[in-house]
């Protein structure tokens, strides 16, 4: 696959390439190579914006900074040190990706980083930048510089076919890029981080590392295209480089495109270029933006997912009508040139590709039944009934699993998280030993999510230690502490939304302790979504499928991280009871194949059913802890939990 | 002195950027939608109130008398087409960027590219201002600041006190469930986005009270404003004029004691500073965000 | 699903919009050229202009950053394009000018110019508006060979190429000519000024005549040139072209008590700042500023009287008559279509004369060379020079980048208007000492 769709850009760069070595023998207008110049830069820009932007869903308004730096780069070097510009180029990529890893590293530094203060962030750097070199007007004489014209091979005509190959060798390589991390582990991890960050990390995926290596990217390609574009415009100055227009038409490109797809910042910038190119030539004076502004808006509006998207729907029947309609209007030849006709057909192509009309319907992944009534439930009912058999009656559930307690597996020594100035929890200390089924109760508020966020990584304890199979925990990464064994599920639900199900599951397998790669990922998540029943749903998306049927995927992909223990937070919220039922069965069987399990519950038939322990906080602190029915008898806890709590279903 | 008197009209400067981004800030918080085209009619808002105060010979001030019933209509009907197509978060950047495009041309197209502004006999705050003591106050800016009060804290009031108010509240923070307590949220969304392109009436008003307008002048202005509405914390229309009284004061400090060529790069440095250790706005802490 | 058919039924209106767009391709964005046969009757002097349409090609910044200015050029090119037409075309054959909005963006420029003179086959062509968008044509040119003239370039050092003609010039140093030339007029004043302040876009012309180049001792701009003249240097402020905030340099001014104020400034820079400074009631008692938008300035009332900037020409009576008798008529037409555009200063001033010697030296290279090969025009124009109406005869020596001898002066606002008051043989008006 990835061989093979690399091979494709070899040959489309090889084809494109020709056209600029044997232009006069084909007789092609100089004009088209510097119009597909500038198609090129567009696309390495957006390609470079979408790497980051788009995989992985942090939206930069800084890409100016990037065009900025390599543009300055090569007029700087070239046109007042005299250094040769091939020479510049490379350097050019290394400081705008230099730059890229400082913006990074700043902000990338904060957990639970909103989007708005990466974009406000990026927006500043262009401002810093452009008044650092109006400053220090030693940079570029104070004026601006004029950028030498390079020396060329012989074997090119002119200067624009030059220039042509050039945007073409960083275009090319920029998509290549991108689709190369799409379709590794790179770009499935950013795919993660885009739909769910907090649990890409809690399920191993080292989002800050992979964030980086995006921005760097970004950088480097940015900042290659952004010497090519010094070289086009001939005269760099602090207004022709740093402004707002590039980082917003970067941004109109890609999303206009696609930006989940390294094919769509190529449709969005091949699209805007051709019509603006169109525009500006029509003599509509007064109009263009107008027109242009118009245009983005409803295809926005018409495809908020992009171009690409709706063109993998209907692939054949754009390519007819961009064949059709250019065939038709060239052999008529009654109006405007070859451009004008080749236009004409991508925006027929577009039109059709727009055209409302029935989409394969999404349902049709999953089994028609399942689809309409919830009939799984029913199906996992009986499973649960079945399961529970085996690992004994209903009436007592526990006395199966109480001898098989092994040795400390999770040690919190006087652990204490402050908010601001409230005390979540206080003081607590606790051990869970391997293969215990731990019930984490008490009132709302009482620190019980707090535990659980510490116990994950997902906070940090304002004093104390937790200790894992031996291992400290406090200060880790939670992708590290997910590959020291804990793993953890939702109260919400948040699955990976552009993933199917089984691919939730993948990832978390391929990012886990031992890294595996795709394929062998896709196969070892069907052992998972069994052990949960949800393999008949393996191709559905996320979207499509229940409340219970998303708290199982949560359940699945947690036990994929093959956890030492495992932390279910309030995992049956909002089903019904023949949901719980069911769910209940499948904790179970997760415990049963030698999972320690820690959950958070409110329902206290549901605790006293299925833990062999119950650990109560009241107020941050440990109430109580031990056997489910000596606790639960405990007049403190009584009247804590049970006194308020226990005919309000806990919610 | 010099310094006292810069970060005294540089806050009022800030006053008049609070002013911009109170409708941005809140727009993008309670209704989800980044309304670029916000710039666009504090544009229209500019040139109107040149063209009334020009042609009809009306106070400037008084222009909003007109200009601010007239925008609220083309807000509300802009979030009602928002609506009614589904326009998402990101979207919503996107399509409000062709309408900021489709304004700033058009905006040429009637008024040409060249500079307006109103002359000193339509305008006679331009060069007028107040003295206190030794300190003055610039009365283009010190107006833009009464309003940026009165605003913010008007604002502040309806979102606390009223119905109304705490229904949008509510509904931004969580949609299903306020729709099931059955707020109207499309009927609110429009007073909401009518009140803030109200407001842009109100700042282009402002701005044209002290400034030469062109069609592309909110280009000038997105840099800033964004800082202004972000720092402030989205939404938060209190963080808004606090973040603008300290970044219009900042700025003009350093550009009285330093150099003004610096104040862009100090103040963009201390906005990400400040980015890094309150990132969810001024007013917000850093852990109650995170919870 | 009927929101579904609406977005649908915009997107098709759009595509239609677009394609008829499209459509109007074929009959080129020609401005006026093609109306004279019909609307006004045949000239006496040429007879009505016959066979294939020249072609002039050329951007210019009709909206962004720029367009204020664009649209002064636009005017006045429209403006002279007909005329040419009415009296006969250029080499007997109609003119047609087909202008492209750059939207004030360079990449667009060097697109445009090339598609200009590939794709649309464009005779001849002219330059864009502002100086980094003119070096981006002026590239394209070179590369091409065509001759361009150009209106508004002035970094002469930066105009390499052999074949750009410059049709406002400052000479070939005008770090050095501009500040001579104010000094030279201050020190004309019964009690010249002594104290001097600078105030300084870091824009990149603006800050080449305050600076000078910086990479060269030798090569300085006014702030060495006025301390070597012995004047003292009281505040030198560099702002950025984006300031929002003139009161911290308004006070910076007037606590540094200058006799003179220098404003190496743009558009509407000195009108910010002497609001900013009014507003401290606190006026300075002289001050210059390089290159202002000038009709915000006159709405200024009494806050700008006095103010010194550069001109090319002013319509000042005086300089009317000396520019020879079509010169009122041109002064005249161009105010009316300037008022038709809506502009609110419609002066024929230096930017519109300097469209107009552009135009100018463009005819005189066709006409010299006797048809449009562009390296006959070049070479003519560096043989014979041009005539224009408002700069008189023009010389351009290759050495000098084609920067002929300046004849730029200084115009004051006096008793609301701009009038020509530097150098003596050229002024319709004394120079105004400082006030207080």
């Amino acid at each position: 696959m990835m061989a093979r769709g690399l091979g494709g850009f070899v040959l489309a760069f090889a084809a494109l390439a020709a056209l600029a070595v044997w232009r006069e023998d084909l007789g092609l207008p100089i004009f088209y190579l510097v119009l597909a110049s500038t198609a090129l830069f567009w696309i390495a820009q957006a390609t470079s914006w979408n790497v980051l932007s788009g995989y992985s869903g942090y939206f930069s308004f800084g890409q100016g900074a990037f065009v900025g730096v390599g543009a300055y780069t090569t007029a700087v070097l070239g046109g007042r040190h005299g250094v040769d510009f091939y020479l510049t180029v490379p350097v050019a990529a290394v400081f705008s990706a230099l730059l890229a890893l400082l913006v990074g590293g700043l902000a990338f530094r904060l957990r639970s980083f909103r989007g708005e203060i990466f974009a406000l962030l990026t927006l500043a750097v262009p401002f810093i930048l452009a008044a650092l070199a109006r400053v220090n007007s030693e940079i570029d004489g104070g004026q601006g510089v004029v950028v030498p014209v390079a020396e060329y091979p012989e074997w090119l005509a002119q200067f624009q076919d030059f220039l042509y190959l050039l945007n073409l060798v960083v275009a090319v390589a920029a998509v290549a890029a991108a689709f190369a991390i799409q379709h590794t582990r790179f770009g499935w991890a950013l795919a993660s981080i885009r739909d769910a960050e907090d649990v890409a990390e809690g399920l191993g995926v080292a989002t800050f590392r992979y964030k980086m290596l995006a921005i760097a990217v970004t950088g480097l390609i940015g900042g290659a295209a952004g010497s090519l574009f010094a070289l086009q415009i001939g005269f760099v100055t602090v207004e022709s480089v740093f402004g707002l227009t590039i980082p917003l038409f970067v941004i109109v490109m890609s999303v206009l495109g696609g930006r989940a797809h390294w094919l769509g910042p190529v449709l969005g910038a091949v699209v805007i270029v051709l019509i603006q190119d169109r525009l500006s030539a029509s003599g509509f004076e007064g109009w263009n933006l107008i027109v242009l502004g118009a245009i983005l808006a409803v295809l926005v509006v018409v495809a908020p997912d992009g171009l690409q998207a709706r063109l993998w729907r209907r692939p054949w029947q754009a390519a007819v009508a961009l064949v059709a309609v250019t065939g038709v209007l060239a052999i008529v030849d009654g109006w405007g040139g070859p451009l004008d006709w080749f236009v004409a057909g991508v925006l027929a192509a577009v039109a059709v590709v727009l055209w409302p009309g029935k989409a394969p319907a999404p349902a049709e992944r999953r089994p028609a039944p399942s689809a309409a009534v919830p009939v799984p439930t029913d199906v996992d009912r009986g499973e649960a009934a079945e399961s529970s058999g085996h690992s004994g009656p209903q009436l007592r559930p526990n006395s199966t699993i109480d001898g098989e307690v092994g040795e400390v597996l999770v040690e919190c020594r006087d652990v204490t998280r402050y908010f601001g100035g409230v005390r979540a929890l206080d003081g607590v200390s606790l051990q869970i030993r391997a293969g215990e089924l731990v019930g984490l109760v008490g009132p709302n508020g009482s620190g019980k999510t707090t535990l659980v966020n510490l116990l994950s990584g997902a906070l940090r304890p304002t004093s104390g230690s937790i200790a894992v199979a031996g291992r400290d925990i406090v200060g880790l990464a939670p992708h590290r502490i997910a590959h020291v064994g804990v793993s953890r599920t939702h109260q919400i639900p948040k699955p990976f939304e552009s993933m199917t199900v089984r691919d939730n599951v993948a990832m978390a397998i391929m990012f886990g302790r031992s890294a595996r790669p795709l394929a062998a990922a896709r196969e070892e998540a069907q052992a998972c979504l069994d052990v949960v029943h949800l393999r008949h749903l393996a191709d559905a998306k996320p979207a499509e499928i229940n409340l219970h049927e998303r708290q199982l995927l949560e359940m699945a992909r947690a036990i994929a991280t093959k956890p030492k223990v495992l932390l279910l937070d309030e995992a049956l919220a909002g089903l019904n009871p023949a949901e719980i039922d069911a769910a209940v069965a499948v904790v179970r069987r997760i415990h049963a194949t030698g999972i320690t399990i820690v959950i958070v519950e409110h329902l206290l038939r549901v605790v006293n059913q299925l833990a062999t322990r119950v650990v109560v906080l009241n107020q941050g602190a440990l109430l109580a802890d031990g056997d489910p029915r000596t606790v639960m008898n405990d007049p403190d806890v009584i009247r804590a939990y049970l006194g308020r709590h226990a005919h309000a279903r806990g919610t | 002195m010099t310094t006292l008197q810069a970060a005294l009209s540089g806050a009022l400067v800030g006053g008049m950027f609070a002013v911009m981004a109170a409708g941005l800030s809140l727009t993008w918080g309670m209704l989800r939608v980044i309304n670029l085209a916000h710039f666009g009619l504090i544009l229209v808002g500019a040139y109107l109130t040149f063209e009334l105060a020009t042609s009809w010979g009306i106070d400037p001030i008084l222009t909003i008398v007109l200009t601010v019933p007239l925008m609220f209509l083309v807000g509300a009907g802009l979030q009602w087409a928002f609506d009614r197509l589904g326009v998402e978060e990101f979207a919503s950047l996107l399509v409000s960027f062709g309408l900021l495009i489709i304004v700033m041309q058009t905006v040429s197209n009637v008024w040409s590219a060249d500079f307006q502004r109103m002359d000193g006999d339509v305008n006679p705050y331009a060069t007028e201002s107040v003295s206190i003591g030794r300190f003055v106050f610039p009365a283009p800016t010190l107006i833009a600041f009464v309003f940026a009060v009165v605003i913010v804290v008007a604002a502040d009031q309806v979102l606390r006190r009223t119905f109304a108010g705490r229904a949008l509240r509510a509904f931004a923070e969580d949609r299903t469930v306020a729709s099931a307590f059955g707020i109207d949220h499309r009927r609110l969304g429009m007073v909401l986005a009518g009140l803030s392109a109200a407001s842009a009436a109100v700042a282009g008003m402002l701005f044209a009270l002290g400034n030469a307008v062109t069609p592309s002048t909110p280009f000038e202005w997105i840099g800033m404003v964004f800082a202004v509405v972000i720092l402030g914390g989205i939404g938060q229309v209190g963080g808004v004029l606090l973040a603008g009284v300290l970044v219009g004061t900042l700025s003009a400090v350093v550009s009285a004691t330093w150099s003004p060529a610096l104040s862009p790069l100090v103040l963009f440095s201390a906005i990400i500073l400040a980015l890094l250790f309150r990132p969810y706005g001024l007013l917000t802490p850093a852990a109650r965000g995170a919870r | 699903m009927r929101t579904r058919s609406l977005t649908a039924l915009s997107a098709t209106a759009a595509l239609t919009l677009f394609i008829t767009a499209a459509c109007s391709d074929d009959e080129p964005a020609a401005d006026s050229g093609t109306e004279p046969a019909g609307t006004a009757e045949p000239s006496d002097e040429g007879g009505a202009p016959s066979g294939d349409p020249i072609v002039v090609g050329s951007t210019l910044s009709l909206t962004g950053a720029f367009g204020p200015t664009g649209i002064i050029h636009q005017i006045a090119g429209e403006q002279f394009v007909e005329q040419l037409n009415e009296n006969g075309g250029l080499l007997g054959r109609p003119v047609e000018w087909m202008v492209l909005d750059d939207e004030s963006d360079q990449a667009q420029v060097t697109a445009l110019y090339e598609r200009l003179i590939g794709q649309e086959g464009v005779d001849l062509i002219i330059g864009p508006y502002a100086t980094p968008n003119i070096i981006s044509a002026m590239a394209v040119a070179e590369r091409h060979g065509f001759t361009m003239p150009q209106h508004t370039a002035v970094l002469a050092p930066l105009m390499t190429y052999e074949c750009q003609f410059p049709a406002w010039s400052i000479g070939p140093e005008p770090n050095a000519y501009v500040p001579e030339q104010v000094f030279d007029a201050l020190e004309s004043l019964p009690t010249p000024p002594e104290r001097v302040a600078f105030v300084i876009n870091q824009g990149g012309s603006t800050d080449f005549i305050a600076q000078g180049s910086p990479d060269d001792d030798a090569d300085p701009g006014a702030v060495p040139i006025a301390e070597e003249r012995g004047y003292e240097v009281v505040a030198e402020i560099r702002y950025p072209p984006d300031t929002t905030d003139w009161a911290p340099i308004a006070a910076q001014i007037r606590d540094a008590d200058p006799d003179f104020v220098f404003n190496s400034g743009l558009a509407v820079d000195p009108v910010n700042l002497l609001q900013a400074m009014e507003q401290l009631n606190y006026r300075p008692p002289l001050m210059f500023s390089l290159f202002p938008a000038p009709g915000p300035l006159l709405g200024l009332g009494d806050v700008a009287d006095g103010l010194l900037s550069v001109s090319i020409f002013e319509p000042n009576d005086a300089l009317i008559q000396e520019a020879g008798p079509e010169a009122q008529a041109i002064v005249d037409e161009f105010e009316s279509r300037a008022a038709a555009e809506g502009l609110p200063y419609t002066a024929f001033e230096t930017q519109a004369t300097a469209s107009w010697n552009a135009w100018e030296i463009l005819v005189a290279a066709v006409e010299g060379a006797g048809d449009t090969d562009q390296q006959a025009m070049c070479d003519y124009l560096h043989e014979n020079g041009a005539d224009t109406t408002f700069s008189g005869h023009l010389e351009f020596n290759p050495d000098d980048n084609n920067f002929w001898p300046s004849t730029q002066g200084l115009k004051q606002i006096q008793d609301g208007d701009w009038v020509m008051v530097w150098p003596a043989d050229r002024a319709a008006a004394q120079l105004q000492p400082p006030v207080g």
